[in-house]
C-alpha cells in the first residue's frame, strides 16, 4: 500500500462525516442523534461532522423503518453518497422495523432498501450508543 | 354542565331534522343526523357560538355502515354522528366553513373510501404515491403497496 | 418578468428533523406559493393498534412520536380507563402530571434550540440543547428512559416517587429556571432576533380559528384554549397556573409563548411535588373493555391532543383515532408561506413547531 493510500486510510478512520437521514421513525432515535452535536456528547472532538448534503459525507446515520413513501428516497440519497460509504442502521425500527413491522405501509428494517455496515439496536437508542457504534465502525475500515 | 347549552343544542338540531341524542364520558354529547342535514348543523353551530373549534373528522367501518364523527369543542364535547352507505358514499364538504377541516376530510376520504363533494384538493395524504388500491381501515383484507 | 423557479425542501433537507416535503414557487427571492407532502412517516398506526390489545397498544402508542410519547400514552390509558368505569388512584393522577409537565420542557427548549439554529443562533442552539439534558435527566432518573419512559399503564402508572427523588427533580430544575430567564430576555430584548422573527408568518386570530389550529400557535394569535383548564381533570383543577396567550401572532410571538409556558411548567412541576397525596399507584384492568365510545383529550406540547376509542367487548380496540396537535398547525403553512421572502421560509417552517411522526401517525 503506497504512503498516499495509507494517509487517505487514516484521514477516513479518524474522521468520519455523517449524514443523518429518518426514514419514518417516530423521531427518538433522531433527536439523540442531534444530541451527539450538543456539548454533553460532542462528536465532534472525535473528528465525526455532521453534513448536510449527502455528497460531503461518509456514513449515513439511517433511523426509522422503510415507508413506503420513504423508500425511492432512501435509494437516491444513498447513491449521492460517494464511495467509499457505510451504512448505519440505528434503532430497532432501522435494524428490523420494530414495533411497526406489518404494518400496511412499512417494508421493514433499513436493509430492505439499501446494504447495511453496522446495526445498533435500542428503542430508543442511546448517544453513548451511537458514538460506541460509529468508532467500532472506524475500527473495520481498511 | 350548563342545561341551557344543551338546550342550544337541541334547539338548533331540532331546525335540521330528526335526531338521536344521548351522553359519553367525559363531558360528551354525540348527536346522530342524517348526512344531507351536517353542512347545515355545522352552519347553524358555528354562526352564534363563537368558541367552536373542530378537533376531529373520525371515519369508521361499523358493521354494514361507514359512520363519520365530526368532533367539536364548544366549551362543552360536542360528536355529530352520521351514517353514510357502505358502498360509495358520498357527503358535503364542510370545507366552505372550516378550511381547517381539508386534512381531515383527505385523510376520511383515502383511508375509507368517503367520497366528499365541494372538496378542492382531493389528493393523497397519508398514503403513498406506490399505493395500488383499496382502503386501510375498511374491514376485511389489506390491500398493499406495490413493491 | 423573473422566471418561477420551483425549489424543493425536503423530505431529506437539514432544515427538516423529519421527512416532509415542500415545494416553493419561487420568483427572484420571493416565494409565491407552496405545496407538501406528507405521509413519509404514516407507519399506519390506527390499523396496527386495532390487530393488538390494549396492552399491547400500549406499547406502540408511545412510539407515535419520541418528543411527545408521554403524554400520547397519557391520553390512550385515560381512555381506556374511563371506557373500563376505573377509579385511578390520584397519585398516579399527579405522577402522570408531572412527566407531562417536564416533556413539556424538555418539548419547548428543544423547539427553542432548532428554531435558534435556523435563523442562525448556533450557540444558543447548544446552550439550549445542553440545558435540556438537565430535564432528560430527570426523567431518567425517574423512569429509566431519557426519551421513551413507558411509566402508564392500564389503570395507572408503574414507577413512584419516593422523597429523594423529589428533592432531585426540584434541585435539578432550580439549577434550569435562571438559565431560561437568559433565553427569555434574548428573545424579549435582542434586536437582531426580533427583526428576525417579528411579523413572520402572522396567523390572525380569526384564520386560526378556521383552521382548527391548537396549542402555542393558537395561543400567540389570541385564541385562549388550554385543554389543561377548559377540561378540569386531577391534578390540574386543584393547581395554579397562567395561560400564557400573546396577540401578534407572528413567530416572535409564539417563542415568547413558548418561552414562559416553560416557566409555568416549572411552578406546575413545583406545586406538583409539594402537594403529591399518599395512596396506591395503580389499580388493576381487566383485560376485555366493555362496549361503547370516548372521547379524550390532553394537552400535549403543540396542543390538544385528541383521542377517540370503540370498544365491541373484546379485548382488541375496535377503532383508535388520533389527531395530533401539528396536523391544523401544517395546514396554515400554504397561507404562511404565500407571498414571502425565501430567507424567511426556515423562519416559518421552524416557528410552526413541525412534529411530522405526530402529524403522520
Amino acid at each position: 500500500m503506497s504512503v498516499i493510500t495509507s494517509i487517505l486510510r487514516w484521514a477516513r478512520k479518524k474522521s468520519l462525516w455523517i449524514l443523518h437521514y429518518n426514514s419514518g421513525g417516530c423521531n427518538g432515535c433522531d433527536i439523540e442523534i442531534v444530541d451527539l452535536l450538543t456539548p454533553r456528547f460532542d462528536i465532534e472532538r472525535l473528528g465525526i461532522l455532521a453534513e448536510a448534503s449527502p455528497r460531503h459525507a461518509d456514513v449515513l446515520l439511517c433511523t426509522g423503518p422503510v415507508t413506503a413513501q420513504s423508500k425511492d428516497r432512501l435509494i437516491q440519497i444513498y447513491h449521492q453518497i460517494p464511495a467509499p460509504k457505510w451504512v448505519i442502521a440505528v434503532g430497532s425500527c432501522g435494524c428490523s422495523g420494530g414495533i411497526f413491522t406489518g404494518s400496511y405501509n412499512v417494508h421493514g428494517g433499513i436493509d430492505k432498501a439499501i446494504p447495511v455496515s453496522l446495526y445498533i439496536p435500542g428503542c430508543p437508542c442511546r448517544p453513548e450508543a451511537v458514538i460506541a457504534g460509529i468508532l467500532k465502525l472506524s475500527e473495520t475500515i481498511d | 354542565m350548563g342545561l341551557n347549552w344543551l338546550q342550544e343544542i337541541l334547539t338548533k338540531i331540532e331546525c335540521v331534522g330528526p335526531f338521536d341524542i344521548r351522553r359519553l364520558p367525559e363531558d360528551e354529547t354525540w348527536v346522530v343526523i342524517p348526512f344531507d342535514k351536517v353542512f347545515d348543523f355545522v352552519k347553524l353551530i358555528m354562526e352564534d357560538d363563537s368558541t367552536w373549534h373542530l378537533s376531529a373528522i373520525t371515519g369508521q367501518d361499523t358493521d354494514g355502515q361507514i359512520e363519520l364523527l365530526y368532533h367539536f369543542w364548544l366549551g362543552h364535547g360536542l360528536t355529530i354522528c352520521t351514517r353514510l352507505a357502505h358502498e360509495n358514499p358520498q357527503i358535503k364538504s364542510i370545507t366552505a366553513l372550516i378550511p381547517g377541516a381539508a386534512f381531515y376530510e383527505r385523510e376520511a376520504a383515502e383511508m375509507l373510501g368517503i367520497g366528499f363533494t365541494d372538496l378542492k384538493d382531493e389528493s393523497v395524504l397519508l398514503l403513498s404515491d406506490a399505493w395500488v388500491k383499496g382502503c386501510p381501515l375498511r374491514k376485511g383484507k389489506k390491500e398493499k403497496h406495490d413493491d | 418578468m423573473m422566471t418561477k423557479l420551483k425549489i424543493p425542501i425536503g423530505p431529506h433537507h437539514p432544515l427538516l428533523k423529519e421527512p416532509i416535503s415542500f415545494l416553493l414557487t419561487v420568483e427572484g427571492e420571493r416565494v409565491l406559493e407552496s405545496s407538501m407532502r406528507l405521509g413519509y412517516v404514516h407507519r399506519g398506526i390506527e390499523r396496527l393498534c386495532q390487530e393488538r390489545t390494549y396492552v399491547q397498544a400500549v406499547h406502540l402508542i408511545e412510539r407515535i412520536c419520541g418528543i411527545c410519547s408521554h403524554v400520547h400514552s397519557t391520553t390512550y390509558c385515560h381512555a381506556v380507563e374511563t371506557l373500563l368505569g376505573l377509579e385511578v388512584p390520584l397519585r398516579a393522577h399527579y405522577i402522570r402530571a408531572l412527566l407531562c409537565e417536564l416533556e413539556r420542557i424538555h418539548s419547548h427548549l428543544l423547539w427553542l434550540g432548532v428554531l435558534a439554529k435556523n435563523i442562525g443562533l448556533d450557540t444558543v442552539f447548544m446552550y439550549t440543547w445542553r440545558d435540556r439534558e438537565i430535564v432528560l435527566d430527570i426523567m431518567e432518573d425517574l423512569s429509566g428512559g431519557r426519551v421513551s419512559h413507558a411509566i402508564n399503564v392500564i389503570g395507572g402508572v408503574k414507577i413512584d416517587l419516593d422523597h429523594k427523588m423529589m428533592d432531585i427533580i426540584i434541585e435539578k430544575l432550580e439549577e434550569l429556571a435562571p438559565k431560561l430567564t437568559i433565553a427569555l430576555g434574548l428573545f424579549e430584548n435582542e434586536p437582531t432576533v426580533r427583526l428576525r422573527t417579528q411579523s413572520i408568518g402572522v396567523i390572525t386570530k380569526e384564520e386560526a380559528a378556521r383552521h382548527c389550529v391548537v396549542g402555542p400557535i393558537a395561543r400567540a394569535s389570541g385564541v385562549d384554549i388550554d385543554v389543561r383548564r377548559d377540561i378540569p381533570r386531577p391534578p390540574y383543577d386543584g393547581l395554579e397556573f397562567n395561560v400564557i396567550t400573546h396577540t401578534a401572532g407572528d413567530v416572535w410571538a409564539r417563542t415568547l409563548v413558548r418561552i414562559r409556558e416553560t416557566r409555568e411548567s416549572h411552578r406546575l412541576i413545583q406545586q406538583i411535588v409539594s402537594q403529591l397525596p399518599s395512596g396506591d399507584i395503580v389499580v388493576k384492568a381487566k383485560r376485555r373493555v366493555p362496549p361503547g365510545e370516548v372521547v379524550c383529550r390532553f394537552e400535549a406540547p403543540r396542543g390538544e391532543l385528541f383521542y377517540y376509542i370503540r370498544s365491541d367487548g373484546s379485548n382488541q380496540p375496535a377503532r383508535i383515532k388520533i389527531r395530533t396537535p401539528t396536523l391544523p398547525a401544517l395546514s396554515t403553512l400554504p397561507e404562511q408561506l404565500r407571498d414571502v421572502n425565501l430567507a424567511d421560509a426556515p423562519v416559518i417552517l421552524s416557528g410552526v413547531d413541525l412534529c411530522i411522526a405526530c402529524a403522520d401517525r
